[in-house]
């Protein structure tokens, strides 16, 4: 079963290095959609990630920066990266190794669809 | 707010759900609405409302579901406009528990379902295996609610 | 406004006499609204002259808003009502470490680590005083080791240099160590975009103890008018701002450039 974010989900699970990847629910961290690997745990990365999104864009505000679009936090065991917009959150779980350049860019890229 | 338990070995789990979930109320009972630790609750006539309430609703939606789906539902969720519900069973050995527990913007569903999954896990890690299941019996039942209520609130 | 600033409220409103002044004071505080949080506490301590908590608390916010007489006066009275009081020392041991004096804050600090042995960020705070100590400093020291900051606030000057980036240092607590962020027409925001930000590195503390990805070590985010960079740095955490217009990589290099700054100046040197 396809929906609309089927397609963006492909293309960022083919990363090198990206071992999954979800639009979530910014205000209830649930998965709306969502491409993993065997053995990622999908529900608490939704959850805890939206959650760190949300802190930093509510954050962010409030200190006079505007509204957030990418967040990427580097662990000694890997990489979450989020880009959110109209309660939706683009969550990609990744290892260090990944080009977080490329995608930077085409998560904000398919942000504009969520307009 | 303080957690109080009637039961110590509920107190670390449910601590631990409190403090990561980031919940405003917990309580945890047993299908008779017994309580067994709460956080949050300013009163002991509030825990015995909520704990007879969540009990209700949990017979009566396990019944529904069965009528529906063939099956209980396993919890319920309900999003006010600033809190939200969460009312889940604790599956331990034979029987469950009860877990309601109330949440602000400073939480989300997701959260509490991810730590409500750890609880579970960590209830059944500890529990002595009859505690939870032991019916209460009727004569005894609302001796045993007050008990409860009484060590939590300090009235024992 | 949160659930339990509201709440506190109405139950301040509904008795004046309340000492729940207290909790809306602090909370306010942490929320950002220094200002309103000064009118509860300054309030409350009319009614309330003879708590060191209500003393404590304005102390608190006094240094939020830059007032620093104000703060110390307020801890020398908790002081007196409440000898020992370990915020108290603590907060008097930062005041007299900020203005150069550095025997009176390894006193107050030392008799605050005396009072609670388990606390990090009292060790970690004696530590940076003693080595910037003259007397106490090893004369074997390289010579490439900066001089100690005695302002705090011009820590990160050579890092950052004129450029309109910002860098500050927290405590656990939320506290600016060092840095500032001055708005153009000079003020110091430290302190209110620290509050606001500091939440996020235990937001990322919850994550990373559930999703088994070890310790994180750099956040970054890039908002409307500004990228931010974060890092743990000494129980604390490290923030780095700057406009959206330099690019994020620099941002990143500030970020660990700055970190570099804080463990050499922590007398760390890792």
């Amino acid at each position: 079963m396809s929906s609309p974010f089927t397609a963006l989900l492909q293309s960022l699970i083919r990363h090198r290095g990206v071992t999954g990847c979800m639009v979530v629910g910014e205000g209830d961290g649930m998965i709306v959609d969502s491409s993993l690997q065997i053995g990622v745990n999908g529900d608490a990365f939704a959850a805890l990630t939206a959650s760190l999104y949300r802190k930093a864009r509510r954050a962010a505000a409030a200190a006079g920066f505007g509204e957030t679009g990418f967040f990427e936090l580097d662990a000694d065991g890997g990489r979450m990266c989020a880009a959110g917009r109209n309660d939706l959150v683009i969550v990609v779980i990744a290892e260090p190794r990944v080009n977080v350049g490329l995608l930077r860019v085409e998560m904000l890229q398919a942000l504009e669809s969520f307009a | 707010m303080k957690l109080s338990v009637a039961e110590n070995w509920v107190e670390a789990p449910l601590k631990q759900f409190v403090d990561e979930a980031r919940v405003q109320l917990a309580v945890l009972l047993n299908p008779s609405g017994q309580v067994l630790g709460q956080f949050g609750f300013a009163s002991s006539v509030d825990v015995m409302t909520a704990c007879a309430l969540a009990a209700a609703t949990t017979a009566s939606s396990g019944e529904l579901g069965r009528l529906v789906d063939g099956r209980p539902f396993a919890g319920l969720h309900y999003a006010g406009k600033v809190r939200q519900i969460f009312l889940g069973q604790v599956p331990m050995g034979a029987g469950t528990l009860i877990l309601l527990t109330v949440f602000d913007e400073e939480s989300s569903l997701g959260l509490v379902q991810v730590f409500f999954a750890e609880l579970c896990v960590a209830l059944a890690g500890v529990v002595q295996p009859d505690a939870p299941t032991t019916p209460a019996l009727a004569e005894d039942f609302e001796r045993e609610l007050n008990r409860n209520l009484s060590v939590m609130f300090g009235r024992s | 406004m949160s659930d339990d600033i509201r709440a506190l409220s109405e139950t301040l409103a509904a008795d004046p006499s309340s000492v729940v002044f207290v909790q809306l004071g602090e909370a306010l505080r942490r929320s950002g609204q220094v200002e309103l949080a000064w009118r509860v506490a300054t309030r409350g301590l009319d009614r309330h002259a003879q708590r060191a908590d209500a003393h404590d608390l304005v102390a608190r916010i006094a240094i939020d808003r830059g007032d620093f007489p104000r703060a110390r006066d307020e801890w020398e009275s908790v002081l007196t009502l409440s000898p020992g009081h370990g915020g108290a020392q603590k907060g008097l041991g930062f005041l007299c470490f900020q203005q150069g004096d550095l025997d009176e804050a390894a006193r107050y600090l030392g008799a605050a680590l005396a009072d609670d042995p388990g606390d990090q960020s009292l060790a970690a705070a004696l530590d940076t005083v003693r080595a910037s100590h003259p007397d106490r400093r090893p004369i074997e020291e390289a010579p490439t080791v900066p001089a100690p900051v005695l302002d705090a606030r011009t820590l990160f000057h050579d890092v950052l240099g004129d450029a309109p980036q910002t860098a500050i240092l927290l405590d656990a607590d939320g506290y600016v160590v060092a840095g500032e962020y001055l708005t153009a027409d000079g003020r110091d925001l430290g302190a209110d975009i620290g509050a606001q930000l500091s939440g996020v590195s235990d937001e990322a503390n919850r994550a990373m103890r559930h999703l088994g990805l070890g310790r994180w070590h750099q956040i970054v985010f890039e908002a409307e008018t500004a990228s931010v960079a974060m890092a743990p740095s000494g129980g604390g955490v490290l923030l780095v701002a700057a406009p959206r217009s330099v690019p994020l990589g620099y941002v990143r290099r500030l970020l660990e450039r700055s970190l570099d700054r804080v463990r050499r100046w922590m007398g760390r040197g890792t």
